[in-house]
């Protein structure tokens, strides 16, 4: 509530975010479909097809600069001690600030598809929103945990903006938000098939637009559950190891 | 990505729609216009906000100097910057993919200038948001983004729907990208082109002046609620 306070405090922020976002999606989406071929459907499937690319950034913009950021915008703000010290869980001022950022997103989410009807771009394909969903919350359930290593990494190395620049622009080339992976050549495809990401994206994609799996689809999706539970679990190890060095660094406070 | 999605055939869906396979010239013309005129109205806009925050702004409307030069003079020098990257950058890559369209390429730029007119009062308009509600970074990305998707900077109107392409055909933006897209790629001239540097010429009349009169009007409530102090 905390963070959902905040944040309404300053209107041009949500005007911003509700208003800025899908333009984004737009500016790009419509220059993309001049490739497409002139039929109709290929014209939406390049829509649906952009779309979701659209929703796996700003999913992961979530995980970087909500989860990642809670602790360390606390840092900066000199409050971090004083809600450490409170008999407050510390997973709720991260997992506070996803929640609001993740229903922020689900909102500019749901009206750019609607925007997206409006457009011209014509109904969103998602032909099995049963397992999308299902592989949406192992997404999520992954990205909270990377998001608390994240954030754990930002508390201790400090320096912010760089880091999730990098992990964020690495995470668009390499995972296949804006493609399929198999379009990478073969030495860099390793690297993203390393990835976690690279899984959930991809059974969400073939779940929403029918589109092939990179393992065999029982397999990928047993894959993906393990991945998921593993990065939670990791997530919270590793939160809990870098703020127990930093408490006796004495590092904590330093901003 | 867009080999992706059209395949063996993405060049010729691309010249299909746009009438032209010069892919890197088309989007760069518009890419480039497009930054070209964020940078026009963020400068003008936050001009002011520069000036505010630095507790000068009092001190510069005091001056006997009049707003409307003040406005247009504070921004000059990052506009002819700007204006000059562009004249270089574009210039390379047409010396490079189209050797010989000099011609073109000055007729291009002639255009531009004229397109940089209307966005002055664009900037004024932000001006008078900058005494009124402080924060305009937001703002002009938020109308930067809407220009850059209404005016076919990365495609052309036509494939807009026709609601978008009523709200794209008041903007001057999409004048100067169409015409310039017709001058270097489709051969066309100024000459054969008057119809819409006509509409651009009374676009570059009708901004700046409901620009300014906006500008003026918020400055003056702002000086009777004393909000030009506050930042």
């Amino acid at each position: 509530m905390k963070d959902f306070h905040s944040y309404v405090r300053y209107p041009a922020w949500l005007v911003g975010d509700l208003v800025s976002t899908p333009l984004w999606f737009f500016f790009f989406a419509v220059g993309v479909t001049l490739f497409a071929p002139t039929t109709q459907t290929s014209i939406y499937h390049g829509y649906s097809f952009f779309f979701f690319g659209f929703i796996f950034i700003i999913l992961f913009s979530t995980t970087i600069w909500g989860t990642g950021q809670s602790v360390r915008n606390e840092q900066t703000a000199g409050t971090l001690e004083q809600f450490f010290l409170t008999p407050a869980n510390r997973m709720t001022l991260i997992l506070g600030r996803w929640a609001r950022i993740f229903i922020t997103d689900l909102l500019v989410i749901g009206y750019t598809t609607v925007l997206l009807y409006l457009f011209g771009g014509g109904p969103l394909y998602l032909y099995e929103p049963g397992l999308f969903t299902f592989t949406l919350v192992l997404f999520e359930v992954g990205s909270i945990g990377f998001g608390l290593f994240f954030a754990g990494l930002t508390m201790k190395l400090k320096s912010y903006n760089t880091l999730s620049n990098l992990v964020f622009f690495g995470y668009m080339i390499l995972t296949g938000a804006l493609f399929p992976v198999s379009v990478i050549p073969m030495p860099y495809r390793s690297i993203s098939l390393a990835i976690p990401f690279t899984y959930f994206i991809d059974l969400m994609r073939h779940a929403a637009l029918l589109t092939p799996t990179i393992l065999p689809e029982g397999l990928e999706y047993a894959s993906a559950v393990l991945l998921a539970f593993v990065m939670l679990l990791l997530g919270f190890v590793m939160f809990n190891w870098i703020e127990q060095d930093a408490r006796a660094q004495g590092s904590i406070a330093t901003s | 990505m867009g080999r992706f999605i059209g395949g063996g055939n993405a060049a010729l869906n691309f010249a299909t729609r746009t009438g032209t396979s010069n892919v890197l010239v088309y989007e760069m013309l518009g890419g480039a216009v497009w930054m070209t005129g964020w940078i026009v109205v963020e400068d003008v806009g936050v001009a002011l906000r520069d000036e505010q925050m630095k507790g000068t702004l009092e001190q510069n409307f005091l001056a006997p100097v009049n707003r409307f030069i003040l406005l247009v003079g504070i921004s000059l020098t990052d506009i002819a910057i700007t204006t000059a990257i562009f004249l270089i950058v574009v210039g390379v890559t047409l010396a490079f993919t189209m050797p010989g369209a000099y011609l073109a390429f000055f007729q291009a730029f002639l255009i531009l200038l004229i397109g940089l007119i209307p966005l002055f009062g664009i900037g004024f308009l932000f001006s008078g948001f900058v005494i009124k509600f402080k924060e305009p970074y937001i703002f002009t990305q938020m109308v930067n983004l809407i220009f850059g998707t209404l005016t076919g900077t990365y495609y052309p109107v036509t494939i807009l729907p026709y609601w978008v392409q009523f709200l794209s055909n008041v903007l001057p933006q999409t004048y100067v990208i169409s015409n310039m897209r017709q001058i270097v790629l489709a051969n066309q001239t100024l000459v054969n082109l008057y119809g819409s540097i006509f509409v651009l010429l009374a676009l570059a009349l009708i901004y700046p002046a409901i620009g300014y009169v906006v500008f003026k009007k918020l400055e003056k409530d702002a000086s009777v609620t004393g909000e030009l102090a506050k930042y």
